[in-house]
């Protein structure tokens, strides 16, 4: 093999922190591999850099007839809790507000086919995720994906998620201002930010610009931020309406209004407040009951908002807050080509379908948005760079994924419209039918997820040929419907808000499983998630496709005039609707329709067998493990710094560790302890060396002495005999804060 | 030479029109029966919604199958991901030897029943390595690498699949990886070139 790597190839190209991270994960996955991590630290770890889990990763697959176990090599080596560690997982890349550039769009492409199976997957939060990556190659990938900005950091785990944002911010004809530039102040400001690393559950945010339309989907959201402007002092201000504590999962929850109007000068400020709430008042153990939105209904909205209005009385100034402000009149995309119209150019039949119903028209004249309908939120790698093509030569980088897993292509100038449909035709993205009732949302089920019960996509890519067969005749009532579909109850498909959903289950025919889905009818996609549907009942799988036929034909036939899906089902009633699906409610034997007891595109007679543990929640371990680990990654790094002589580097990275545990260890009673050296070691020397707490019983205070003394005599031209000593005392200084903490208990006073 | 990170090998269906959805079965009942020797068969992944690409996968842990249509060419695409072995030859011993495996398993599936046959007087051989086998024209290092690996692929193959065995690469997009094509008029059938590569029954 060869000696240069991605790391030593893009050293010029990362930037300085993703590429440290991405070093100290890489000396974390070693750890692991010694056995010198706990397991659901590293868990933790790896799922807070996306590196995220899939179905069969604990060796069992259910193979029609009985449940096999998989014979990976290295049987007991682990990645976390009963997931090994040469099973492949999923990478989820993060992508804020689902922006793209041509030139990410390549490199997700290479990554793509180097390392998973060569197809992106658009999520329904504008995440894009590779599948069947082994963890080996989870380094170079990220390194490869930073050198064009991109990080995974924070795509999984117990933290902030992707922050997203209306993919047509900015464009839109409704929307009371650009939201983008706030949403990637947010994400910019959170990541990685102190007060966000201690939730018991994960925590997503969502931006809109307006209030009636769909895109931003605030209301579903943990926190959600709807732009409004308000007269003060006889000036107009930015601000925004804030909500909290929406969520789908088993139990949805409609946000609440934290505050009608915050502000752009508070609206980081406030987030920070919240996120101190939540982690400190928010569920550790319990992690069906982790999420804000219990907190929230468990507190009320108003002790809730008072909470966090004390909270943000509390809050040492950041002058990030407001820094964000000064670069926003300079915010703006730039269009790659000039306005045109499209004027008295031939059409085909085939445009104009397409046109229909994947261009919309921007409020700026002369220019569209382009939606390239993706089946099931797919594309090839090949299709990527295809597409990153068609982006530069029509509207460079002004390329968004959206929640409906597609990608738009914004500030086309009207006139390219003909030519560019032809070149997305050519590399198979030109389908028409984008947010209509063939454009199905699944989530990944049984393909890929740990917890998938039934197959979101086998019944999406059915429904999807269907109905697309029959597309032209279908009545213009139903033209427009959603239909949204979840592998299991947990929502990921967001099947509560879209007008006919689904989600898997299963019921029992005499000593067989049959896959089922739950008929959930009758929520709201506009109005930012404005309402969730009705279940109805559970069919078997395979009647869906008859049960939707069902459903939309009563529904042309009995609605009056102008009577939405949303109407009609509300003046129908749960009974009535149940009465629809009755029928297919009836399960037949086995040996009756032996085809019932299998799912869509998958022959395997069907089994619960596989589902695993979810790594959806995380894993629930201590600020201080989280914090400390980090440190031993470095320590590790410090030795193969040494190991390549290079005494300097490992003198920095052996005193980088011990301010690192030293960190970790003082954030257990004074979380605002912040980042300089310092005053880490003044608060570590007060509150855990003046005190003997740090000390040990028979080397009294030694082992703490060794971070006083290399931090007030650092040594200018350290040797490799110096840096040797100073690794090992690192390792011993790590060791001790781990006994310190141990004997302390942690958290035994938080200090604001 | 350097073994590349992945390498594949695609041979193509005589029949021009393949039914993807028929290898979901079958795909399965190889894994359920553990046809492939020394790979570990893990799933079934269904992406025959997506346009000319890989429609159907087999995915293992050393390696997938795929029937793929790129190009609107249908053909068994063999994606080698672990062991490689130590350098290029050996890489491409083992991607050789298994996809072929792959074809004789295809070609007698019960299932499908021999009514698919694949080509072996030719193929495409992609280097998925873009470290190590760059496939930009413009830079010194990288076209020597290629037209190294170039020779390198040419002997191998052409002791295998006869002298007049031709590998030519391909002019694609830089950000692709490192593409071959085989042109074999004279190769062997799939039982001979198993033989040779020492893995024939």
């Amino acid at each position: 093999m060869s000696n240069i790597g991605w790391k030593d190839v893009l050293t010029d190209d990362m930037p300085v922190d993703l590429a440290h991270e991405i070093d100290i994960f890489e000396g974390q996955m070693e750890l692991m591999g010694q056995g010198k991590l706990d397991e659901k630290v590293f868990a933790e770890t790896r799922l807070r850099r996306g590196v995220y889990g899939q179905r069969y990763d604990n060796g069992q697959r259910h193979d029609g007839f009985e449940s096999r176990e998989l014979e990976f090599e290295e049987l007991d080596r682990i990645k976390g809790p009963d997931t090994l560690w040469h099973a492949p997982g999923m990478q989820r890349i993060k992508v804020p507000g689902g922006g793209l550039s041509p030139e990410q769009l390549d490199v997700l492409a290479q990554v793509a086919d180097e390392y998973s199976d060569g197809i992106l997957h658009i999520t329904t939060r504008q995440d894009i995720q590779l599948h069947f990556v082994h963890i080996e190659d989870t380094p170079d990938m990220m390194r490869r994906l930073a050198a064009v900005g991109i990080t995974t950091r924070e795509a999984c785990g117990n933290s902030v998620r992707n922050v997203t944002c209306c993919h047509l911010s900015g464009v839109c004809r409704t929307e009371v201002f650009d939201a983008t530039p706030y949403s990637e102040a947010f994400a910019q400001f959170l990541l990685g930010h102190d007060d966000v690393q201690d939730f018991g559950r994960k925590f997503k945010p969502a931006f809109s610009g307006c209030e009636s339309e769909a895109c931003g989907l605030v209301m579903m959201h943990d926190i959600g931020y709807l732009a409004q402007v308000k007269e003060v002092d006889g000036k107009l201000k930015r601000g925004f309406k804030v909500f909290v504590g929406g969520g789908l999962g088993t139990v949805p929850h409609q946000a609440k209004v934290l505050s009608e109007f915050t502000s752009e000068e508070e609206m980081l400020p406030l987030v920070q407040a919240v996120a101190r709430v939540f982690a400190r008042l928010g569920e550790k153990r319990n992690r069906n009951r982790a999420r804000i939105k219990f907190l929230v209904a468990k507190l009320g909205i108003d002790e809730f908002r008072r909470l966090v209005e004390e909270e943000r009385k509390t809050l040492p100034h950041d002058d990030r807050w407001t820094a964000y402000l000064d670069s926003l009149p300079q915010y703006e995309e730039k269009p790659a080509k000039p306005p045109t119209f499209l004027n008295g150019q031939v059409r085909s039949t085939e445009f104009n379908q397409w046109f229909e119903t994947n261009v919309y028209s921007q409020r700026q004249e002369g220019y569209s948005v382009v939606t390239v309908n993706l089946p099931l939120g797919d594309l090839t790698s090949k299709q990527t760079w295809e597409l990153a093509d068609v982006a530069r030569k029509y509207v460079g980088d002004n390329v968004r994924a959206t929640v409906e897993q597609n990608i738009v292509l914004r500030w086309v100038s009207d006139s390219d419209l003909p030519s560019l449909y032809e070149d997305l035709k050519a590399i198979g993205l030109g389908d028409p039918g984008a947010g209509t009732i063939v454009d199905i949302t699944a989530c990944p089920g049984t393909d890929t997820c740990k917890l998938g019960i039934a197959s979101s996509r086998g019944l999406a890519g059915e429904l999807r040929t269907r109905l697309t067969a029959k597309s032209a005749s279908l009545p213009d009532a139903i033209k427009d419907l959603k239909i949204k579909i979840s592998g299991c109850f947990n929502s990921c498909g967001q099947h509560h808000v879209s007008d006919i959903g689904f989600f898997g289950n299963s019921r029992r025919s005499g000593n067989f499983k049959m896959p089922h889905f739950q008929v959930v009818l009758g929520g709201r996609w506009r109005d930012n998630a404005g309402s969730y549907g009705l279940a109805v009942g559970a069919v078997p799988s395979k009647t869906v496709p008859e049960v939707v036929d069902i459903i939309t034909n009563r529904y042309i036939d009995e609605r009056a005039k102008g009577e939405t899906f949303q109407d009609w089902i509300g003046r129908i009633g749960k009974k009535e609707a149940r009465g629809m699906i009755q029928p297919f409610m009836q399960l037949p034997a086995f040996e009756q329709e032996p085809d019932y007891f299998s799912d869509w595109g998958d022959p395997r007679v069907f089994s619960l067998g596989d589902i695993g543990i979810g790594e959806c929640a995380g894993e629930v371990v201590s600020l201080f493990s989280m914090e400390i680990s980090p440190a031993e990654s470095e320590a590790f790094e410090a030795q193969i710094a040494l190991d390549e002589n290079d005494p300097a580097r490992a003198d920095a990275l052996a005193y980088s560790s011990m301010l690192k545990a030293a960190r970790a260890l003082v954030r257990t009673q004074f979380l605002d302890v912040g980042d300089s050296p310092d005053r880490i070691v003044q608060e570590f020397k007060t509150r855990f060396f003046d005190t003997e707490l740090f000390f040990d019983q028979y080397a009294k205070g030694k082992f703490g002495q060794y971070l006083l003394d290399r931090h007030q005599n650092p040594n200018p031209n350290p040797d490799n005999d110096s840096a040797h000593r100073l690794i090992e005392e690192a390792l011993l200084f790590i060791e001790a804060t781990h006994a310190c903490e141990s004997k302390v208990g942690g958290n035994v006073l938080v200090e604001i | 030479m350097i073994t590349p990170h992945r390498l594949s090998v695609k041979f193509y269906f005589e029949e021009l029109s393949v039914d993807a959805e028929a290898f979901i079965p079958v795909f399965h009942r190889w894994i359920r029966e553990n046809v492939v020797p020394n790979e570990l068969l893990l799933d079934v992944a269904d992406y025959k919604h997506i346009l000319d690409g890989p429609a159907i996968l087999l995915v293992g842990h050393e390696a997938d199958y795929v029937i793929d249509f790129t190009d609107g060419k249908p053909g068994l695409l063999y994606v080698r991901k672990q062991d490689l072995g130590a350098d290029l030859s050996n890489a491409l011993d083992t991607t050789l030897s298994q996809a072929l495996n792959g074809v004789k398993l295809t070609e007698s599936d019960v299932e499908l029943q021999g009514k698919l046959k694949l080509r072996t007087d030719g193929a495409t051989i992609v280097l998925l390595d873009r470290l190590n086998y760059p496939n930009a024209a413009s830079n010194g290092d990288s076209v020597d690498t290629a037209a190294s690996a170039e020779a390198h692929l040419s002997d191998s193959l052409a002791a295998l699949f006869g002298s007049d065995a031709t590998v030519a690469r391909v002019d694609n997009d830089a950000r692709e990886p490192l593409t071959f094509e085989l042109r074999a008029p004279s190769a062997p059938d799939v039982d001979t070139l198993l033989s040779q590569l020492g893995t024939g029954n």
